[in-house]
């Protein structure tokens, strides 16, 4: 092994959700301020989808974001930046070989990594779940400095684990995929991209026909809570549960699954354009997650006391349903603003 | 960003990461801060836990009563389903499920057995001896 050192002057900051951390750091390392709500705004990170015909970890899937590379991809799109997208590498040898071309280049790149084999992780995290980014900044020998922006501090991966890691296989596999920023012009229209993406994240949470995805998936996902201890009995149900809350607050998200940052975006984009609709609907926003953090503390303790529930599950999927109704009145105001 | 102490759940490696949360006030302001993960949080992720390593170990039982294969014990350590095997290793489901039956393993060719090997990422001494 060569024994080099390439480090670039790239910051780590930590952030809530991988990927629009990632797209924001990325942003900043080329000279263009941009917080991660806002890159997480304008890439259409916010999502909801219930898949109950696929298991994930043995439980119904849901998600409560995007799929993976969308952050980066529609930001880029929207703000006109060059950048490149390598969806994925016919050997695994040829996407490390690309990596450290551009780590020699002075380019940290982003990359999309299963979280199983990630040495770095806490091992109670290291489950199946191929849609993590981490950027790689620099190479020492053997080892690769990343950056994780769940985590505080940047981490070291050595180059077998970090091959690994990017070939991680199954359910939406990675594949090397790979991702970086070539320039940024210096005038970017933040106005123009946050409406694109405003507009977009609408579409995407009520007007898209079909019942599981946005503010009637979590509809559906209400109906669907309440029959579960009849159908599966209370131990799985609550397992079910679990699985929502876990998808809800872990894995970074930010708490709430993402409604926080989302929130945090609309106020931003506010504040930029003074624009008072918007700050009125960061603060509906803002109550909506605060509903959902709620309803993650009281599903916890049916996931406590599992074979005997605390809670009614007729209760928890009201709750549901109204957060479905506060999350949809945000996105009417929203399709009717103009900035 | 504020300081915050979690003796409690020192021992356990999650209790030691820290990670970024937001939040939103009652005065309408979004924050953000660095801490621990809640209660909530990890009352879910123990409960997971719970029941993967109840089925691991149920796989172990299985393993060495000589009811099932190998493959069953390191499928359920590594939290996979016959499904998900058989893209991690590239073999058939049906093929997978089969080789599930000590007999069928115990015929396998050096072949398969490291297609498995190399998704589990362990050797094949490991894969024939389950501790």
């Amino acid at each position: 092994m060569e024994n080099n050192k390439i480090m670039i002057d790239y910051k780590h900051r930590q952030a809530g959700h991988c990927e629009s951390g990632a797209t924001s750091n990325l942003f900043n390392f080329h000279g263009v301020e941009m917080s991660e709500p806002m890159a997480f705004g304008i890439g259409n990170g916010l999502y909801f989808s219930y898949l109950p015909f696929l298991k994930l970890q043995f439980a119904p899937m849901l998600s409560f974001r995007n799929l993976p590379n969308t952050v980066f991809h529609r930001s880029m799109k929207y703000l006109g930046v060059d950048a490149t997208v390598i969806k994925n590498f016919k050997e695994p040898k040829e996407s490390m070989a690309v990596l450290d071309q551009n780590l020699e280049k002075g380019i940290p790149t982003g990359m999309q990594v299963g979280v199983f084999n990630l040495t770095f992780f806490p091992p109670e995290y290291r489950m199946h779940y191929n849609m993590h980014n981490i950027v790689a900044f620099g190479r020492e020998g053997n080892d690769y400095w990343v950056s994780d922006t769940v985590m505080e501090f940047p981490q070291r991966i050595s180059f077998e684990d970090l091959q690994r890691v990017r070939w991680a296989k199954g359910a939406f596999a990675p594949k090397g995929k790979m991702y970086w920023i070539n320039n940024v012009r210096k005038e970017l229209d933040i106005k123009s991209a946050v409406e694109k993406g405003i507009k977009k994240t609408v579409y995407e949470m009520i007007k898209i026909p079909f019942p599981l995805i946005g503010v009637k998936g979590i509809h559906w996902l209400a109906k669907d809570l309440k029959k579960w201890p009849k159908k599966h009995g209370n131990e799985t149900a609550s397992f079910y549960l679990g699985q929502i809350i876990r998808m809800s607050e872990d894995f970074g998200t930010g708490g709430a699954g993402f409604r926080y940052i989302y929130g945090a975006f609309l106020k931003e984009a506010g504040e930029k354009f003074n624009n008072p609709d918007l700050l009125a609907a960061s603060v509906l926003m803002g109550h909506a997650a605060n509903h959902w953090r709620e309803f993650t503390y009281i599903g916890a303790r049916n996931c406590k006391n599992r074979s005997k529930p605390e809670e009614d599950y007729g209760k928890l999927s009201e709750m549901l349903h109204e957060i479905a109704d506060m999350e949809k009145e945000v996105y009417v105001k929203l399709d009717k603003i103009k900035i | 960003m504020e300081e915050e102490s979690n003796p409690v759940y020192k021992n356990q490696s999650y209790g030691q990461f820290r990670e970024l949360f937001y939040s939103y006030g009652a005065d309408g302001s979004f924050e953000k801060r660095v801490g621990y993960h809640g209660e909530s949080d990890r009352v879910t992720l123990q409960q997971a836990w719970d029941l993967f390593n109840d089925r691991i170990e149920e796989a172990r039982m299985k393993v060495k009563a000589g009811l099932a294969s190998p493959i069953l014990y390191y499928m359920e350590k590594t939290l996979v389903t016959p499904m998900d095997l058989s893209m991690h290793a590239g073999i058939m489901v049906w093929r997978v499920k089969r080789h599930l039956k000590p007999k069928v393993f115990n015929r396998l060719s050096e072949k398969t057995l490291k297609k498995y090997t190399d998704a589990f990422n362990i050797t094949l001494e490991q894969l024939k001896n389950v501790d």
